[in-house]
């Protein structure tokens, strides 16, 4: 390639033709007179006008500066230009064994160009970077690169509407702006028959090269892929196996986003599909590497192919100035080996929300969603799961959230048609629906926006009380008498919110310790703060415990042959109890950390910088501000820890009483296996810890510390010899 | 354009004593004129000049990029605004100015 300079002083005269001057002007040259003013100048000194503002001059793009300077012509002008100097052939080589080689290369980069994408580059940079997926018309005679670059835009388009429906990608970077790439058309859909007519094709030549062996009589017709007879079938199946990951991703991804989760089971098998291809590909990486020369252990690690080869076709710079209008970062693509993991994570993430049962219960779907969070999924499973939960304002596009409300609380609506007009009831709607979307993000902006919401809720709880109220007050015989249970639903509804209320202030507390926002000198304030949370938390849902059963026993009185919903009784019992063991282990943890302070053994939560309120106003601030609790927090606080010491007996009862509650509540969670782990962690924190307090009793000068062994947001004490 | 024929205006009737000036001076009444910067790698560069440094870096505001879309010339060229830009001295290749013919000569000569 020539120099890019040359080109330049050759062609300096002819902008004079392209760019033209004003009316009556010309261009003059002012090198030279530039050249002595800067000479003359002294060192530092600028020439410049009255407006100039050093400040702002700082956000002045560099030229020629690889992250500021996106139209920078590193090695062609354009798209068209290296096309026509033979950047991507087509067909790739005369040779067809290279042909074939250099196509798994292409689709193996693709994937890790994927991959990449997914986890937050532009597609320009990505995906788009290979020229045969930007001008798929010019492959329209080789029919497997054709249709493998169709249904590769496909299945991006498909992944772009998904993230752009949910709306998740504000917390993530760059990921659904096109930015003029070609998208549109049609053209695209008839990938995935292309595609199968291709895999069709090898297939029968897979089978041709396997009864050869077996001296079966050939198919004249078959045209082998490659010139080596010894090869054909690795390079059948490695060729296969790909086609058929993408073939059945795609699938599945269309499956999902049938509403109403019609598609899930079906998406279930293409997802089985995907992984045991994937499997294939991984097997058939050592056929691919063997006539390779071993470059080294890293660099096939680090390489985008399965064979180490890079492949062809690909310039992530040609693209640069549609990939943003800011300037572009420079992006490292994945390795095909974790291009790979990451299918791997997001095939499974995908397969547990096929799994979900879809049933209209609140708690189940919270929990579903909280468990589904464990495994840190990313952005495109995320998304999936959101609109599947949240379609057209309803639960999985079917029951309204005061369906699903007034089920938590054992009340049938379906004769209160009014009911879904109600102004509050519209609220709530929209209220649960953003909660529901909060809890589908990550992490970190989940919990950000759960601390903002607190304030919304309490609010609402506070308008829908004071109606309700005047309602109940205004209302005084006309509506039980008639069979209108509005004014008693709503009533009931208005009752369940501040268990929903705390049920978000206490996932934000724990969500605090997965974002490692808490230092160890602030656990006590923190176990605090949760086990005054949890303990009201605790207390409402023994209170709906109550309207439950109550409801029940009154329906059962008045017709013979109704069934009681034991289990949903049963099951919200359990629920209660879980929270009490959860309510003791904050309360031991709270006295046991602050009496360690108390007699000097740990960090007293006081800084150089801040007093302990200061730092117990930033980090509850927003619970204090929706009135959790309604008293003034730190006063509370202090009084209750300030004289906690290490023989206080109660402390020795409080984690006792998780202990066993945690031995009772494991039957009922034997079905559970996730809540069953989760149990037993909190049985051996609450163990450990009354091992440790007895330790720290016998002994003032151990040391101690925290860690999240058993349950992640539990401490245990952890105990050394100084 | 009226502002330019004035400007230009200013400077022919300054261009009888414009070489008596120093080049700092001459320079300085080129701000805010239209620039037009050629780099190494081909692209041309029109803005309003803004800066200037001892290096010889510029700096131009509501910068407009050219860049042909083929290496051989001629070919047409695409445009992209960039707003405010800093082009290192490096990679600069040309430098002209938007000025009337009579100003060219003034511009173009230097003071022995």
């Amino acid at each position: 390639m020539k120099p890019v300079g040359e080109e330049a002083s050759s062609s300096s005269i002819h902008h004079d033709s392209s760019i033209p001057s004003g009316d009556n002007s010309v261009w003059a040259d002012v090198s030279p007179l530039l050249s002595a003013a800067c000479t003359d100048l002294q060192e530092g000194e600028l020439i410049n006008g009255d407006n100039f503002n050093l400040f702002a001059a700082m956000s002045a793009l560099e030229i020629m500066d690889p992250k500021m300077d996106s139209g920078m012509v590193s090695t062609f002008y354009s798209i068209d230009e290296a096309i026509e100097s033979g950047f991507a052939p087509v067909p790739i080589s005369s040779d067809s064994t290279v042909n074939v080689q250099s196509i798994i290369d292409i689709m193996d980069h693709l994937l890790a160009c994927e991959a990449t994408w997914h986890m937050g580059h532009s597609l320009a940079q990505t995906v788009f970077s290979c020229i045969y997926v930007l001008r798929p018309e010019r492959t329209s005679s080789q029919a497997l690169l054709h249709s493998y670059c169709r249904v590769i835009r496909a299945t991006c388009r498909a992944v772009v509407s998904v993230v752009s429906d949910a709306r998740t990608n504000e917390e993530e970077d760059l990921f659904t702006m096109t930015y003029g790439l070609p998208f549109s058309g049609d053209e695209d859909a008839k990938g995935l028959l292309l595609l199968n007519a291709v895999e069709e094709t090898i297939c029968r030549q897979l089978r041709a090269c396997k009864a050869t062996r077996r001296r079966v009589l050939e198919d004249a017709e078959l045209e082998p892929l490659q010139t080596d007879p010894h090869l054909e079938e690795s390079f059948c199946k490695s060729l296969l196996c790909r086609i058929r990951f993408r073939k059945h991703f795609l699938h599945a991804l269309n499956c999902m986003r049938r509403p109403q989760g019609r598609g899930l089971e079906l998406a279930r098998k293409h997802i089985a599909y995907c992984i045991s291809e994937l499997d294939s590909v991984l097997e058939l990486e050592e056929f691919l590497r063997l006539n390779i020369v071993e470059n080294g252990g890293n660099e096939i690690e680090e390489s985008t192919t399965a064979s180490g080869r890079s492949p062809i076709g690909f310039d992530p710079t040609l693209n640069k100035r549609l990939s943003a209008p800011t300037p572009p970062r420079a992006i490292k693509l994945l390795s095909w080996k974790k291009a790979i993991d990451y299918y791997v994570k997001l095939l499974h993430n995908l397969d547990q929300i096929c799994v979900f049962s879809l049933e209209p219960d609140l708690e189940a779907v919270l929990q579903f969603v909280i468990q589904f969070q464990k495994s840190r999924p990313d952005l495109v499973a995320r998304a999936h799961l959101q609109l599947l939960l949240v379609q057209d304002g309803k639960l999985y596009g079917r029951d309204t959230f005061l369906t699903i409300c007034a089920r938590s609380l054992a009340l049938d609506v379906s004769k209160n048609h009014g009911l879904h007009t109600n102004e509050y009831i519209l609220q709530l709607n929209q209220l649960m629906v953003n909660l529901l979307k909060i809890l589908c993000a990550n992490t970190p902006w989940q919990r950000r926006k759960l601390g903002k919401i607190l304030n919304d809720w309490s609010i609402f709880h506070v308008q829908m009380g004071i109606a309700v109220g005047q309602m109940m007050q205004q209302d005084t015989s006309r509506a039980s008498k008639n069979g209108d249970k509005s004014l008693l639903i709503l009533n009931h509804i208005y009752g369940g919110l501040d268990e929903q209320i705390n049920w978000v202030a206490i996932r934000f507390l724990m969500l605090g310790f997965d974002l490692d926002l808490y230092s160890p000198s602030e656990y006590c304030m923190v176990y605090w703060y949760m086990y005054i949370i949890l303990w009201k938390l605790a207390e409402r849902a023994r209170f709906r415990v109550l309207i439950v059963v109550n409801t029940e026993e009154r329906k059962a009185k008045r017709n013979k042959e109704y069934s009681r919903d034991m289990a949903r009784e049963d099951q919200i019992s359990l629920w209660v109890l879980f929270l009490k063991c959860q309510t003791c282990l904050a309360q031991g943890l709270t006295v046991m950390i602050a009496a360690l302070r108390n007699e000097g053994m740990c960090l007293k939560s006081q800084g150089p910088f801040n007093t302990e309120n200061e730092k117990f106003i930033q980090h509850f601030e927003l619970l204090q501000k929706a009135s959790l609790p309604e008293y003034d927090a730190y006063e509370s606080f202090s009084k209750s820890t300030s004289h906690a010491r290490l023989d206080y007996l109660p402390m020795y009862e409080y984690f006792h009483d998780a202990q066993k509650i945690a031995k009772d509540i494991k039957v009922g969670y034997a079905n559970d296996p996730d809540k069953l782990a989760e149990v037993q962690g909190l049985e051996k924190v609450a163990e450990r810890n009354i091992v440790a307090v007895n330790l720290f009793c016998q002994d003032r000068s151990l040391k101690v510390s925290f860690e999240f062994t058993h349950h992640p947001y539990f401490a245990t004490a952890v105990v050394r010899r100084s | 354009m009226e502002q330019a024929a004035e400007r230009s205006s200013t400077l022919v009737a300054s261009t009888s004593q414009g070489s008596d000036l120093d080049p700092i001076s001459r320079v300085r009444k080129l701000l805010f004129r239209q620039m037009l910067v050629g780099i190494k790698d081909g692209r041309f560069f029109l803005g309003n000049f803004h800066c200037i440094d001892k290096q010889g870096n510029i700096i131009l505001q509501d910068t407009v990029e050219y860049r042909s879309i083929r290496k051989s010339s001629p070919s047409p060229t695409e445009q992209r605004c960039l707003g405010m830009i800093l082009i290192p001295s490096s990679c600069r290749t040309s430098c002209h100015v938007d000025c009337s013919i009579e100003e060219q000569l003034s511009l173009i000569q230097l003071k022995e």
